[in-house]
């Protein structure tokens, strides 16, 4: 017969759990409640940074922002980058997870030098590849040597093709995020699955498919989430990469609010599209979790 | 244990509390007779952080009693970073190469005297904000110039242009040659504005130097006609294939190295491409200003300086001295104008006394500066009356880009037009 319970007691520790979780929570409230009421406050307001007060406009800002072509090319980039990005760092995340799933060295030292590109800041990020996406950079000049081009590619002079590269870069350094994400949930799956797959006749895809694929849901949805995220407040890497050019062609939405806070001097108009990005960020963070939950049960 | 976690997490708070307490607080302080000012700066290849601990040292010498603290800007947009410190209440005492115009209407700059400003710059008004010097006139740019390469020039048999004709016919000549006309670097936004910041500036504002101040009127626009013929200049350089293959691919840095190596005949750039000219391409380095239809000479020109006052420096006497002394020194403009390029803009001065070395090209220039040349402000670079709002400039630099891709030229100046109606909000 199972033995009753002990009755909950409070103890020292407790009392010490509940100060951390406290101070957590103050940091949290100092540091990110409270700055966005203030930025949705600023947001109807014309607040200037280099003029005290402000002049209460009720929703002028958001009605601007609908009128505003910068912004919406802005936003479009950013969703569209957001979710090739998502789509693209997942899949090879999971490719990449699925190579080095192995116990030896120098699949340890791969590993490290897979997740390098979520370590390396924003702006050494740019301004690598910046070098070797010039039309004298390595990349061309490597395409030049083995004869698939004749003249060199304009990576970051056309706007498509701009977009294009930003789409890499970010994703070649989400995929080190996503990768390790993938290692650690491939990690977690009992090998006795696959040898009972193995003796039932599964086939190496059948037990990718059923097995793999169904058992890393909850890490799907996480570095999907993450990802996604992490692609619609994006700013260094581009800032330094295109500057959001050519013609503000790969203009992020942060970069936008950017320009108009710092540069405009236009802090309530930065602070509504700042509120925009982050309800729209919720709104696409709720939608996704919740749907790649539903399917974590499905599967 | 508990306690002590407890002692140790509040002290941790208390910590972090007078961490934010400390930087909401305001930039100088004063105590006891000794003054703390501090003073916004940047760091670029040729101002060194041991160029600014020199300089500083010897004008902090020159006033009892002050110290400066430095604060360093994180890039050369010193502009966004002075605005971010205002916005934490941080705003600095004194501040380094500012756009002046962005502050005045706050009240957040505080003028030299005239009188002052008279007696020791050649060019008193040159940065002037409706009359009102807040930042002291010491050096000048000409934004651009067109630098050429002397041997790609004989070798396909031409001469500097001075109209736009000639230009246009000199280009198809040297491309006619196998030469590359023009290098752009037109990665980096501002370089890739150059040539339509030179026909703006030559065409537009060599017509009507108050254009700027019509345009704050309302009563011209960028979509106009004339401003249009101007920006189609641009256009046309790019449709007859006279820049560099895939110059908005080529950033700034390498344009440089690329114009030296004798890839491209023609360069524009803003005049501080002066320090970048390697000594063995001295005598092979000419310049010429930007052509203009009826080949009169109109220079696109830029007068910088050193350090704006902040109306709320702690000690605004101590602040004006250490300014005043800093932007007198000869040896803080030396740096400026062996490796920026700058003009000197002191009085009673030749380049001799600032104990300088510098290339031919430099001294033709300086000639456009010195001689009764028309000059006016150049579109974008400008810091006085001429200076563009918010981030016009950036929006500029975005549509030379979009010239590349759009034929558009007349689109392009309307969403300048729309740009300028949301800076001025």
């Amino acid at each position: 017969m199972k033995p009753p319970s002990p009755p909950f007691r409070h103890t020292s520790q407790d009392a010490g759990l509940r100060l951390i979780a406290a101070l957590g929570l103050l940091l949290y409230t100092v540091f990110i409640v409270v700055p966005v009421f203030m930025s949705l406050r600023s947001s109807f307001t014309d607040e200037n940074p280099l003029k005290s007060g402000s002049n209460w406009i009720g929703f002028a800002n958001y009605s601007e922002m609908l009128h505003d072509t910068q912004l919406r090319d802005s936003v479009v980039f950013t969703l569209l980058l957001a979710l090739a990005v998502t789509v693209v760092a997942n899949v090879l995340g999971l490719a990449f997870a699925l190579l080095l799933d192995r116990t030896a060295l120098s699949y340890r030292v791969l590993r490290t030098l897979a997740f390098l590109p979520q370590v390396v800041s924003g702006v050494i990020v740019g301004f690598v590849w910046k070098t070797i996406l010039t039309q004298d950079g390595l990349l061309n000049t490597l395409l030049k040597s083995v004869h698939l081009v004749h003249d060199p590619v304009d990576w970051l002079g056309k706007p498509h093709l701009a977009q294009f590269s930003v789409g890499v870069v970010v994703a070649w350094v989400l995929s080190g995020f996503t990768t390790v994400v993938y290692l650690a949930a491939l990690q977690n799956i009992p090998r006795e699955l696959y040898d009972a797959g193995a003796i039932d006749g599964a086939s190496t895809t059948q037990q990718f498919r059923m097995i793999t694929v169904r058992m890393v849901a909850p890490a799907t949805t996480i570095s999907v989430t993450i990802s996604l995220i992490t692609v619609l407040k994006l700013y260094d890497v581009i800032q330094v990469l295109t500057s959001g050019g050519p013609a503000n062609a790969t203009q992020s939405t942060a970069q936008y609010i950017v320009k108009m806070a710092f540069t405009d001097d236009r802090f309530g108009y930065a602070s509504s599209i700042a509120m925009f990005l982050l309800a729209l960020s919720a709104v696409i963070a709720l939608s996704v979790t919740s749907m790649l939950r539903r399917r974590e049960v499905d599967l | 244990m508990f306690r002590r976690s407890a002692a140790i997490a509040g002290a941790a708070g208390l910590l972090l509390l007078a961490a934010c307490s400390n930087s909401a607080s305001s930039g100088g302080s004063a105590a006891g007779g000794k003054t703390t000012l501090t003073y916004l700066t940047f760091n670029t290849p040729s101002l060194t952080p041991a160029f600014w601990k020199d300089s500083i040292a010897r004008a902090e010498k020159t006033v009892p009693g002050l110290t400066i603290k430095q604060v360093v800007a994180p890039s050369t947009d010193r502009d966004s970073y002075a605005k971010q410190l205002q916005a934490s209440g941080q705003f600095p005492d004194l501040l380094q190469s500012i756009t002046p115009s962005q502050y005045t209407d706050a009240g957040l700059l505080t003028p030299y005297d005239q009188s002052w400003v008279d007696a020791n710059f050649l060019l008193p008004q040159g940065n002037a904000i409706k009359g009102k010097v807040y930042i002291p006139p010491t050096n000048s740019q000409i934004i651009p110039l067109v630098f050429y390469n002397k041997s790609l020039f004989a070798k396909a048999h031409v001469q500097p242009p001075t109209t736009w004709a000639q230009f246009l016919q000199v280009n198809a000549t040297l491309k006619a040659a196998g030469i590359t006309p023009l290098e752009l670097g037109g990665n980096d936004p501002f370089a890739a504005a150059m040539p339509l910041t030179g026909a703006l500036s030559a065409d537009v504002l060599g017509k009507d130097p108050q254009w700027i101040q019509q345009r704050h009127a309302g009563k011209v626009k960028f979509a106009d006609a004339d401003v249009v013929t101007a920006a189609t200049k641009m256009r046309t350089l790019v449709e007859k294939g006279y820049f560099e293959d895939g110059a908005l691919n080529v950033s700034y840095a390498d344009s440089i190295k690329n114009f030296n190596a004798g890839k491209a005949a023609m360069y524009p750039m803003g005049s501080w491409y002066l320090g970048s000219i390697p000594k063995d391409q001295w005598d092979n380095i000419g310049v010429f200003p930007w052509p203009t239809d009826d080949g009169k000479v109109v220079v696109p020109f830029a007068v910088g300086g050193s350090m704006a006052i902040s109306a709320k420096a702690e000690d605004v006497k101590a602040a004006t001295a250490f300014a005043k002394t800093w932007s007198l020194d000869p040896a803080n403009l030396k740096a400026l104008i062996e490796v920026d390029g700058a003009y000197p803009m002191l009085k009673n001065k030749t380049l001799d006394d600032y104990g300088v070395t510098v290339s031919p090209a430099f001294t033709d220039s300086y000639a456009y500066v010195t001689r009764t040349d028309a000059k006016v402000g150049a579109i974008g670079w400008a810091t006085n009356d001429d200076a563009l709002p918010g981030s016009l400039n950036n929006d500029l630099y975005a549509a030379a880009q979009a010239l590349f891709n759009s034929s558009d030229v007349k689109g392009q100046m309307s969403k300048l037009d729309k740009s300028w109606d949301t800076a001025t909000k």
